[in-house]
């Protein structure tokens, strides 16, 4: 999408200009899974420069954070100072040139819509992203698409990423008998596990042996704490290959159910309205 | 022998000697020329002539593919890349495939889908590309030429083997990239096909990817057969690996005799196409 038309890209943003008023539309947002839950949702209206992510490129660490623990800022997070997408793009709700964003904030449960009203400052593009929880580091992405510029309503469904920082473990962030390699609790950015566990409708399992990890073992299969998970990386952004999931709440595979927490893309349906100037 | 030897020796040093005591002996002759010199470097280049006049339009319009797995551990097999007039079909859904597909679902090779499209009046431009696309990674640009009087009615088809699979295969079926300007980009994402040419055993000796090779079998004997075994010799939309991930747990909702692992599915879409058209 980057590569998209920059001379059509100018020729929006020329035809804009003229329009010295900022420009308001309507975004809403579906979640069309059947037990994952969006974490508050990163809007980011910007030009050719900013790109969020990338298939088949490597995540940045603000796509880390809002892809493993649903942060976007320092509002949310101290600890991702620096790291988030506010120290990416600048400073919320201001015209930072090269982009304007916002957090929409609160959980969008499955099957749920919300609708907000977002001034787009006249940038040319539009970014939108949000974790899914319960997953590892899974989120749903709206890839800088054109900013339509005649007034109507544009739909859009969009996909399942996974941001590729954190292997798929599968395992209840909420467990206190096993922990991440070196003694960290389980749970969000940097750490195995994983978030949004309250979120979920259904109880998550306690006894899972890991999914693309096993615990007690590293990812070549050596030996490490018995209580112990590795935390490795499965990047670069790609589409995600669904959670597996299992039947039992004490052993198996997995903590996540295979009947409630799968999906199938697309995982979200965006509206977006143009109004009449 | 030996003396005489000594002796001539002897006489000649006395010679030697002589000579390097009187030196107002007589100039000798000129020594002959020494060797040519070594050549003098070029000259600076003389300055470039003016650009020659714009040429006429070469009739011709010309875009680049690339293609990106957005699979986790998939490998896309070399590809089939073919730019078309309206009415040439590389598969139709619900129809059973054509051997050229099948050796393209089943055995990675684009070839014969290339060479086979090149004999229809719809044909355009065709490439079998020479490499695989490894997963969650970029491929490189294809170039394809076509007809100018064509860029404003323009199908795009493209078929990719998802190569640790019995026959899945995903690309473009006959998409309509019509009325490109020079510099627009168009992306696509795609979904995944099973060509219906074979059952989908997710067995060592039946796929010809890493994951086979991995576990004893994979290769070229393992992908290409002409036989068709699967349930329906249809091509439609592929529901997925099923793989051996809870194969063994009470939900047995696993393939316990699959090869295939957890880390072998994907979801849709697998492969997203960037079409830039460059002139």
């Amino acid at each position: 999408m980057k590569k998209t038309s920059i001379a059509s890209a100018l020729l929006a943003a020329l035809a804009l200009s003229s329009n010295a008023s900022a420009q308001t539309i309507d975004i809403s947002i579906t979640n069309l899974t059947h037990a994952q839950h969006f974490t508050p949702r990163l809007v980011i209206a910007h030009d050719s420069s900013i790109d969020a992510f990338e298939p088949g490129v490597e995540a940045s660490s603000a796509l880390a954070w809002l892809a493993e623990a649903g942060v976007i800022d320092d509002a949310q997070s101290i600890d991702s100072s620096g790291q988030n997408f506010e120290a990416l793009l600048g400073p919320v709700d201001n015209d930072n040139t090269s982009n304007t964003w916002h957090r929409f904030d609160g959980l969008v449960a499955p099957s749920t819509t919300v609708s907000y009203p977002f001034d787009t400052m006249d940038k040319p593009y539009l970014s939108i992203l949000a974790m899914l929880v319960p997953t590892n580091d899974a989120f749903v992405g709206l890839d800088s698409i054109a900013i339509p510029t005649e007034p109507g309503t544009y739909t859009y469904t969009l996909h399942a990423y996974d941001a590729g920082t954190e292997l798929n473990d599968e395992l209840n962030s909420t467990r206190t008998d096993i922990v991440a390699q070196g003694g960290a609790a389980l749970g969000g950015y940097g750490v195995p596990g994983v978030a949004g566990v309250g979120a979920s409708p259904v109880p998550l399992g306690t006894g899972g042996t890991g999914v693309a990890v096993t615990v007690g073992f590293d990812q070549d299969g050596n030996a490490i704490g018995a209580n112990e998970v590795v935390d490795g990386t499965d990047g670069p952004v790609h589409i995600h290959r669904n959670v597996l999931g299992d039947t039992s709440l004490t052993d198996g595979a997995s903590d996540l159910q295979s009947t409630e927490h799968r999906w199938l893309n697309p995982v979200a349906r965006v509206t977006i309205t143009i109004p009449a100037p | 022998m030996k003396t005489k030897l000594f002796k001539l020796s002897l006489l000649t040093l006395l010679v030697t000697l002589a000579t390097g005591c009187v030196d107002d002996g007589d100039t000798g002759a000129v020594g002959p020329q020494g060797p040519a010199g070594v050549d003098g470097s070029d000259g600076a280049d003389g300055q470039d002539g003016n650009d020659g006049a714009n040429g006429t339009n070469g009739n011709t319009a010309v875009y680049t593919v690339q293609i990106t797995n957005l699979t986790y551990s998939q490998p896309l097999s070399p590809a089939a890349i073919i730019m078309h007039e309206p009415g040439y079909y590389a598969f139709v859904e619900g129809q059973s495939a054509s051997v050229e597909l099948e050796q393209l679902a089943e055995g990675g090779d684009p070839s014969g889908i290339v060479s086979t499209a090149s004999t229809q009046v719809q044909f355009l431009d065709g490439i079998a590309t020479s490499g695989p696309i490894g997963p969650r990674s970029i491929g490189s640009e294809s170039t394809l030429v076509v007809p100018d009087l064509d860029a404003d009615n323009l199908r795009l088809s493209i078929a990719t083997m998802l190569v640790d699979t019995n026959d899945a295969f995903t690309g473009l079926n006959a998409m309509d990239i019509s009325n490109m300007e020079v510099g627009d980009s168009r992306a696509f994402m795609a979904p995944s096909w099973d060509s219906g040419t074979e059952a989908n055993l997710e067995t060592a000796d039946t796929m010809p990817g890493p994951a086979a090779a991995a576990a004893g079998g994979g290769g070229a004997t393992a992908g290409f057969n002409a036989a068709r075994d699967d349930l329906f010799d249809r091509v439609r939309l592929h529901a997925g690996a099923v793989t051996n991930a809870n194969a063994n747990d009470a939900s047995k909702e696993g393939l316990s005799t699959s090869i295939l692992t957890e880390a072998d599915r994907w979801d849709n879409p697998t492969a997203k196409i960037l079409v830039t058209r460059t002139r």
